[in-house]
């Protein structure tokens, strides 16, 4: 597999009237899963668009193995989006979906077959798409997302809708992804679900990403996760580097 | 190119669309013509001229150019489809240069546009020589100048095909596009035909361009006997084919270089 690395430096956007984004920085290496948590709002999704090319940048800059997402030669061959942006048609079986976009991405057709044994739905391929569960339709997305056999796999909230054996097969295959030397990038709003599957962790809040690095380091000076991750997302407007000993208070949107 | 046309074919194909654009295709080609042959136009309430005259064979045929927003909005409905289920997402991620996805589009449906313009006419012609025959008239028009004139139909659905396209890749919003589309065949373009002095653009509005290229005057010579004003007059054929060809380049024009910055959400 070839690697690549995901670098955000800078970026910025305002939608309307709302700073979206204000100063998102991080990184996501290959071989490692990085959780991208932050309340609800808080910029997660409009940063992951901008990293795709779906949403365009005022300022900073957004690259994946050193070039911006619409300049690489192999869009889908190099990053797999799982976004809610990113849907099926209803009327379309799994299949004519899966080759279709297989098609429009230059894959060859049998990836179809392929990436449908990977994400468990062979046996869902030739019903039609407006009949799936929620759960089915994360599993499509993904399916869509690996057509390219992709060193990158981005995800927004991957998790929504999915029942618990469902968060725990999407975990253990995002592992197994990066143990392969892909990057992973999931995003999230819930703590639970990201803190047994990443390695790394960047935090976002109101449109600052206000601490990154492995997880580990970050759950040291706290008592748990939980109480670092509330620390760390309160009171974070004035101050861009929280210190540990931040008071810790409960913030909207946020649960565990 | 390539790929993104193959990508455009595969999503047509992928639903039952092309299946269904060319049954109602056949319905409105067909049907419509085939009612007015049968009953036979000089049976008509007022009489219209007979299927024995070259007028009554322009009328009863060019009835079927009345349903041109049929192909305007299969084009409308199925790009805006891509909004409305957000599987443009999908497409901008296999395919970030946007322009090239929308040429694509317009390409394919453009193509889709001439087989649902060849089965229309095809139905069309067919109703209309099986009218003449159960009435036991001779046709009022040659072999020939049937066949060009529902080519001259064939490629007006095509160019409504692209149009159609077009608005719902700038519009984007389902409703509204389709909203956009009747309203103005509907309702604006027949005001704008009425309103004295302003209705000296009418032959170069896409309705009076499909009207000189259909040879199609009867709206126009019914609102005037109505009304106390000069028929809304037509160009000839060939200027309003170049007339709706230039429509359908700006509108194709404007669809591949509008979508290109907007962000999606």
């Amino acid at each position: 597999m070839i690697t690549a690395q995901i670098e955000v430096s800078g970026l910025a956007k305002r939608i309307g009237d709302v700073e979206a984004v204000r100063d998102a920085t991080f990184v996501a290496a290959p071989g490692r899963v990085t959780g991208f948590l932050g309340p609800n709002g808080a910029g997660k999704s409009t940063t992951l668009r901008m990293l795709l090319g779906l949403a365009r940048p005022d300022s900073g800059a957004a690259l994946i193995g050193g070039r911006r997402y619409a300049e690489l030669s192999d869009p889908t061959g190099t990053v797999g989006a799982v976004l809610d942006l990113a849907g099926a048609h209803p009327a379309m079986t799994a299949r004519g979906h899966l080759r279709s976009f297989a098609a429009l991405g230059g894959h060859r057709a049998e990836r179809v077959e392929e990436v449908a044994g990977l994400t468990g739905m062979a046996e869902y391929l030739d019903r039609r798409v407006g009949g799936f569960s929620t759960g089915m339709r994360q599993r499509l997305s993904l399916a869509t997302a690996l057509l390219g056999d992709p060193a990158v796999l981005v995800l927004d909230e991957p998790s929504n809708g999915l029942d618990p054996a469902g968060i725990v097969w999407l975990r253990t295959f995002l592992r197994e992804f990066a143990a392969k030397g892909g990057t992973v990038l999931i995003s999230s709003h819930v703590l639970t679900e990201l803190q047994h599957g990443i390695d790394d962790l960047v935090l976002i809040d109101r449109g600052r990403t206000t601490w990154s690095g492995p997880l580990d380091a970050f759950t040291s000076h706290g008592t748990s996760l939980e109480a670092a991750f509330l620390e760390l997302t309160s009171g974070a407007e004035s101050s861009p580097v929280p210190t540990a000993d931040a008071t810790a208070t409960a913030i909207e949107g946020i649960r565990a | 190119m390539t790929r993104l046309l193959r990508g455009e074919v595969a999503k047509l194909f992928a639903t039952r669309l092309p299946l269904w654009s060319l049954v109602t295709a056949a319905l409105c080609g067909g049907g419509l013509t085939a009612l007015l042959s049968l009953i036979g136009p000089e049976n008509a309430t007022p009489p219209l001229p007979g299927l024995d005259t070259p007028e009554g064979v322009g009328i009863v045929v060019g009835m079927s150019g009345l349903l041109l927003f049929v192909p305007a909005l299969i084009g409308t409905i199925a790009v805006t489809g891509e909004y409305r289920h957000r599987t443009i997402g999908t497409t901008f991620l296999a395919a970030p240069r946007r322009g090239r996805v929308l040429a694509a589009k317009l390409l394919v449906f453009g193509a889709l546009g001439v087989a649902y313009g060849v089965v229309s006419s095809l139905f069309a012609g067919l109703a209309v020589v099986a009218g003449a025959a159960v009435q036991g008239v001779e046709l009022g028009v040659s072999v020939g100048a049937l066949l060009a004139l529902l080519a001259r139909l064939a490629l007006a659905a095509a160019v409504y095909m692209v149009l159609g396209v077009a608005i719902g890749a700038l519009a984007r919003h389902q409703l509204l596009a389709v909203g956009i589309v009747l309203g103005y065949f509907y309702f604006l373009e027949h005001v704008l035909m009425i309103i004295p002095g302003v209705n000296v653009i009418h032959p170069f509005l896409p309705g009076g361009a499909t009207a000189a290229l259909t040879d199609f005057t009867f709206l126009g010579d019914a609102i005037a006997e109505q009304l106390p004003m000069a028929a809304a007059s037509t160009t000839s054929p060939i200027v309003g084919a170049l007339v709706l060809l230039g429509y359908a380049v700006v509108a194709a024009w404007l669809a591949i270089a509008i979508p290109l910055r907007r962000d999606l959400r």
